[in-house]
């Protein structure tokens, strides 16, 4: 049987006298869009935070093709191909935003940033700028590719941040609430956006979200998570129809 | 482009420095001092300017690659090159000791304490009398070795000729800057100072790429250091104090810090401005202050900033002309 790409079993995670997580267990077997979901205060974000690096469980493993990757650095994350974007939507805002997705693609190594830089030829310049540019277009900002990023809309910001993650080949891509922000016209636009780069790279896309309709539509599979643990995961039918979950957003 | 053209001009006029001032030593001799200033503001450029780091303790590490190079021309008798480089070398293992423990605290703490290690040094040049010669410092230490290229006669025991090593070593360290600057090293250290989060999601080692800017900075400020001492000839903790890093910081914000350029043009008017003013050294400090606080309402990006914002508002002026006239 071929390992999972991610697992995630018996995570526990508590703040203080807070039970964050307690001993969720899930795992994505193959490439699609998979959404995590649950009421406030369910856990997502702390889930989210282990599976980037950016907190440390108590409890429990995070396997990443079968290796083990929880409590590891983000960085180190990063450059296994684990590519997120943040609820609050961050790029570069000093930087073009073809700078912005150029970055992303850089060798950041301490000695390979440098030997890149050195050994770098015109076409694989050239190469990396093209696919920048195919990647802008997608969204529609390629006629502001040489304009900062810190200039864009919150919405062109998403989209960047998102094609940015795209431009480092990643193996697995982490969205926290792409739809957080986003007027109900633009969320289609998103929406099929995301469709369009999933079929391109056909990798494990996981996406925490608050929208449900929008999630719904979106994903392949759902995670429903409360209080902590990891309610029911199957498809958007089954997941709506199930009593256990109706009863945890009712209440 | 146009920024190539203005480096050449510099470059140009850099070098014809020593004709153009014919008949001034002294505009000279500012000049030269303004470059041993320079070298140390690009260091701390690279760390304020591109990494969004402070250091208020950089003068220390300036003196720590003086009194290496000095004690090595004086005492051991090494020639002038080999000096400098274990200088640099010393200055960035000083940087590497410090900013191993130090780059972990959030940015206003690791400021408190390039404070406190700049006068940690300070008082270790001022009391290791063995070493540093204590507070009377380190007299006749040797100007490089003169050499010549055929009929060409290279020396740089005059003022001319000291000069003229001066602005070679700060060209140098200026074109180390920009390889540093452009290179991916360089974007990934900028991405630190516009957010590290976002820049460790991208698999940038923030600990490692500050560190490596801080031994390199340091390193840098150590060239400048020794260059200093071998321009006056001696080697004096005074030169290193806390007051000298302030300035250094004064100076790189108003050329402008994150302009490749801005260090050496802050350096210049810090250092010659008030010459040329005839200001008392005294009187200085309450200069720049006013200087500083106008900047900080009208131009926060320094004389660069200036000059850029100026460019920029005459160039879309003219396009705007342009597109009226078609």
């Amino acid at each position: 049987m071929v390992s999972p790409i991610l697992e995630v079993s018996g995570i526990s995670k508590s703040f203080g006298g807070i039970q964050a997580v307690d001993g969720a267990s899930f795992s994505l077997g193959q490439p699609g869009i998979y959404g995590l979901i649950g009421p406030n205060g369910a856990g997502k974000t702390t889930m989210f935070d282990i599976i980037c690096g950016r907190q440390v469980p108590s409890e429990g493993e995070v396997r990443f093709h079968s290796e083990r990757i929880d409590g590891q650095k983000p960085y180190w994350l990063a450059r296994q191909g684990l590519a997120r974007t943040f609820q609050e939507c961050r790029v570069l805002p000093e930087e073009t935003c073809l700078d912005n997705v150029l970055f992303a693609a850089q060798d950041k190594r301490l000695g390979g940033e440098l030997w890149q830089t050195l050994t770098r030829s015109g076409k694989a310049r050239r190469e990396a700028e093209a696919e920048a540019r195919r990647l802008l277009r997608l969204i529609n900002l390629e006629r502001y590719a040489d304009q900062p990023a810190g200039a864009l809309s919150y919405g062109q910001r998403r989209l960047l941040e998102i094609v940015s993650c795209l431009m480092s080949k990643p193996r697995i891509l982490l969205l926290d609430e792409p739809a957080s922000g986003i007027n109900p016209t633009l969320l289609n636009t998103l929406r099929d956006f995301l469709v369009e780069i999933y079929e391109e790279t056909k990798i494990v896309f996981l996406i925490v979200e608050h929208n449900m309709e929008f999630i719904m539509s979106l994903a392949s599979e759902i995670i429903v998570m409360h209080q902590g643990r990891v309610l029911t995961q199957g498809t958007p039918e089954r997941v709506q129809s199930d009593k256990s979950v109706i009863d945890a957003y009712l209440g | 482009m146009k920024a190539t053209i203005v480096a050449l001009v510099l470059l140009v006029a850099g070098a014809l420095a020593p004709v153009i001032f014919a008949g001034q030593p002294y505009a000279l001799y500012v000049l030269t001092l303004a470059l041993c200033y320079a070298i140390p503001a690009i260091g701390l450029n690279l760390l304020y300017g591109y990494t969004g780091l402070v250091s208020l303790g950089h003068m220390g590490f300036a003196g720590v690659g003086a009194y290496t190079t000095a004690v090595l021309m004086k005492d051991v008798g090494l020639p002038f090159v080999p000096s400098l480089l274990a200088g640099a070398a010393a200055a960035g293992f000083v940087g590497l000791v410090v900013g191993i423990p130090c780059l972990r605290l959030r940015s206003h703490f690791f400021i408190v304490v390039t404070l406190a290690v700049g006068m940690i040094l300070f008082t270790l040049f001022n009391n290791l009398d063995g070493l540093t010669g204590g507070a009377e410092g380190l007299p006749g230490i040797p100007r490089p070795q003169g050499f010549a290229i055929g009929p060409l006669e290279v020396e740089f025991r005059s003022l001319t000729g000291f000069y003229l090593l001066a602005f070679t070593v700060t060209t140098l360290i200026f074109a180390f800057q920009y390889v540093l600057v452009r290179s991916d090293f360089g974007r990934s250290l900028s991405s630190v100072r516009q957010d590290e989060t976002l820049a460790a999601a991208r698999g940038v080692n923030v600990f490692g790429h500050k560190l490596m800017a801080f031994v390199l900075s340091a390193a840098i400020a150590g060239v400048g250091g020794a260059m200093k001492v071998l321009f006056l000839r001696a080697a004096a903790p005074l030169s290193f104090e806390l007051q000298e890093s302030i300035n250094l910081v004064l100076m790189l914000i108003l050329g402008g810090a994150g302009y490749l350029i801005g260090p050496i043009i802050g350096a210049v008017i810090f250092v010659g401005l008030p010459e040329f003013l005839r200001i008392a050294s005294e009187m200085r400090l309450i200069f720049f202050g006013f200087v500083l606080l106008l900047l900080a309402r009208f131009a926060p990006r320094g004389v660069c900033g200036l000059a850029e914002a100026a460019y920029k508002k005459r160039f879309d002026r003219e396009e705007a002309v342009g597109i009226a006239h078609s």
